[in-house]
């Protein structure tokens, strides 16, 4: 398609903006927004789509790369939603799949070959997020993982169901550990009894949306008694973002139970304008050991499952969705080790 | 409720990034919301002349003098440091991002899919050469408190970015190396029409007496829609433990005044340069649009088309769409910049400006009549906050005002 003067004039002319981080003025960037949109699905959509990345020429190229990995793959629902992919590693049904997106029973595995089988939780590694499951199956293939790492630039395909190419992205930044920046969103100080009094609740964070005020004493966390506030940070930091905490508090002479969940610190802090051009993103970004950091576009959902290589290896899971610019994926010189630990955990409890 | 579509590119730092207690991470928000961009002491300097500037090179030419007035492609001479007389070929190229293609990969590079898997494998090998070369030259841009990219063209560190990172002529940068090394600056000229910015690094070499590491210079004539390249960046502002962050894309769509790629930019990002598969220079990442393939370039030849005027250090125009208005009227010939009326809805009137009050200072700026306040006005950005000295009557006003955004621009 030849650049059109006019065209781009026009949709130059009708753009709304915002300086990154700021809060925008409602009122006029709604009224431009609303003729931008027009312009967007009328005008620019369907030539895009022909010359992107992961076109159906691109995805056709790269499908034979997933042949082998989508043997192995399958799609895990939690309470009846699809909530990621998973990663068969031992033939008598055992899968490896995100931990932190089964939060709801029934845990069900759909198979490579459509069949739909109840699966539980049979060991986990919070620490990078992995859970290992057993499926009601037994005749499934084995993955064959591949501890050599992809350079920076070089092509990756999230591998689906049937080994379905999902999309295609490059490595953006080499392995790097992740810390854990979860927060429950709250500040507290001491009282005169040396109880951690909440004195600040951020908004948007899991503390307000469980609805801990200020003033909330905090007397035990998970059944324990929790302190002063010193002790209390201290045993938050034990969790990682999207986990839930029971908090025991007492609030004008009651006491009360509260769940609240422990969210991403950088989440609870952007604008609205940041969110929405991050998009839909898991609940855990953070809290790796290892991740590859590359440029896939996924959606929350599509994490869990292998990343093949330019040569069909299976090269890592994707562990998290974390931005617009932003995928991460355990690479499998961490999975390999805590696969094998979760399998040899699971064999010993159920022989 | 509807959104706006396009977003600059570059970053408020957030000092307190990583905010240990809930009370910081208030701090931080009030820093991102409420706090403006500091301003800086304007002071124009002319620091340079055309001959020291841009070379952009054409694919097949040779190397040579420049011609006396040089169209985008041609090249002027970049430094008494290049040689001359050496053979012209590829590997001569000046820059050190140039990384040649493999034969088989000539149709690719005309913007096609790869037929094969051994061509799709060439690719990357392309692409992580071109990712790790741009790496020393890729450059992080501090301005106050806000954060951006560029990208040092030239051995005696001529830095390129986007207008609104650079923000005002004069201003002082630091720049951060992917090596760690922080480095002063300064910002130069700005087309705000195309969003073209050119900064200066303070020294012509670095503390050890080398050149600067530098981009090759391609050319964004010829681009055409499925051409592959890479994006290089802090996306999110400038993280030690990460580095500099690699991304792969097509170009979607080539304006006049942007091309559109897949390369997936957000803020922080602005500034930073867009590579072809061989390692040229071919764009400077602009600003975005909510989808995620809606990521918009400066094309490279708008650098070349204006360089004197950039390395003279000259601010003009406006990107279309973002014009920058405070909303008050004033007669032009008044010795003192007194305002006559003010618009409804406008940044002035939510401020609490009114008819009769004088404006004294604009950010840094002393102001003297209306049309240096209109000048002032037009050095700055929508959504920027400045510092109004006003006088009403005999009282003396402070106040911060945030620059609006003409709607008719």
């Amino acid at each position: 398609m030849k650049p059109r003067r006019p065209d781009a004039a026009r949709w130059l002319f009708l753009l709304a903006w915002i300086l990154a981080g700021l809060a925008a003025s409602p009122e006029t960037s709604a009224l431009l927004a609303q003729d931008a949109e027009e312009v967007s699905l009328s005008e620019r959509f369907p030539f895009r789509v022909s010359s992107r990345r992961d076109s159906g020429q691109m995805i056709a190229l790269v499908k034979p790369l997933c042949v082998e990995a989508g043997k192995s793959t399958v799609q895990i629902y939690s309470n009846n939603k699809p909530v990621a992919l998973g990663l068969v590693v031992d033939s008598a049904g055992l899968v490896v799949t995100k931990r932190s997106e089964l939060s709801g029973d029934p845990i069900r595995v759909r198979l490579p070959d459509d069949r739909m089988v109840n699966a539980r939780v049979a060991a986990v590694r919070r620490e990078d997020d992995l859970a290992l499951l057993k499926a009601d199956a037994t005749d499934l293939v084995a993955a064959k993982l591949d501890t050599s790492e992809p350079g920076v630039g070089h092509f990756l395909v999230t591998v689906g169901r049937n080994g379905r190419p999902i999309h295609i992205g490059a490595v953006s930044v080499g392995s790097r550990p992740i810390a854990a920046t979860g927060r429950l969103g709250i500040q507290l100080e001491n009282n005169a009894e040396g109880l951690a009094t909440v004195n600040l609740v951020l908004p948007d964070s899991g503390a307000s949306a469980a609805g801990i005020q200020l003033g909330d004493r905090i007397v035990a966390i998970d059944g324990k008694p929790s302190g002063g506030s010193a002790e209390v940070v201290a045993f938050l930091r034990n969790f990682f973002p999207g986990e839930s905490i029971r908090l025991t508090i007492a609030r004008d002479g009651n006491t009360v139970e509260i769940n609240a969940q422990m969210r991403e610190f950088s989440v609870m802090l952007e604008s609205e304008n940041d969110a929405r051009l991050n998009g839909p993103r898991n609940s855990r970004l953070s809290g790796f050991d290892a991740v590859l950091q590359h440029d896939t576009v996924l959606e929350p959902d599509q994490c869990g499952g292998p990343l093949v290589d330019s040569q069909g290896r299976i090269v890592g899971l994707n562990i998290a969705r974390a931005g617009r610019v932003v995928s991460f994926a355990l690479p499998n010189r961490i999975v390999q080790p805590l696969v094998e630990a979760m399998i040899q955990e699971a064999q010993s409890v159920n022989p | 409720m509807r959104f706006p579509r396009l977003v600059l590119l570059h970053r408020e730092v957030k000092s307190p990034a990583r905010c240990r207690s809930a009370r910081s991470a208030m701090i931080a928000l009030a820093v991102v919301l409420q706090t403006a961009i500091s301003p800086i002491p304007s002071i124009l300097e002319p620091r340079a002349t055309a001959q020291e500037g841009a070379a952009p090179e054409g694919a097949a030419q040779a190397q040579g003098p420049a011609s006396a007035a040089p169209p985008p492609e041609s090249l002027s001479p970049e430094s008494p440091a290049s040689s001359s007389g050496t053979p012209a070929s590829a590997n001569n190229r000046r820059g050190m991002t140039f990384s040649s293609a493999e034969e088989m990969l000539a149709e690719v590079l005309k913007g096609q899919v790869p037929q094969s898997l051994e061509q799709l494998a060439a690719m990357e090998r392309q692409q992580q050469q071109v990712a790790t070369l741009a790496t020393a030259c890729t450059v992080s841009v501090q301005i106050g408190r806000s954060q951006g990219c560029g990208v040092i063209i030239t051995p005696d560190g001529y830095v390129l970015t986007a207008a609104h990172v650079a923000m005002r002529t004069g201003l002082r940068a630091t720049l951060m190396l992917s090596d760690g090394r922080r480095v002063r600056a300064r910002t130069l000229g700005l087309n705000r029409q195309v969003d073209a910015g050119l900064i200066k690094i303070d020294g012509d070499v670095d503390s050890a007496g080398k050149p600067w590491p530098h981009a090759t210079l391609g050319t964004s004539t010829g681009l055409r829609q499925g051409m592959w390249c890479i994006a290089m960046g802090h996306p999110g502002g400038y993280d030690t433990d990460r580095g500099i962050v690699a991304r792969v894309g097509r170009i979607l769509a080539v304006r006049p005044g942007a091309l559109v790629t897949d390369c997936a930019l957000i803020g922080g990002d602005s500034g930073g340069p867009l590579f072809n598969l061989q390692g040229e220079l071919i764009g400077i990442h602009s600003r975005i649009g909510n989808d995620v393939a809606d990521n918009l370039h400066v094309p490279i030849d708008h650098y070349d088309r204006t360089w004197e005027r950039l390395a003279r250090s000259e601010a003009w125009g406006f990107l279309p769409g973002f014009r920058p208005v405070i909303g008050v009227r004033g007669t032009e010939n008044s010795p003192r910049a007194e305002i006559q009326s003010v618009a409804p809805g406008s940044a002035a009137e939510s401020v609490g400006l009114r008819p009769g009050d004088v404006i004294q200072r604009f950010g840094n700026v002393e102001i003297s009549d209306f049309s240096s306040l209109q000048k002032a006005v037009s050095d700055t950005m929508p959504g920027e906050q400045v510092e109004l000295r006003v006088q009403r009557g005999e009282e003396i006003l402070r106040m911060m005002i945030e620059i609006g955004r003409d709607p008719r621009s």
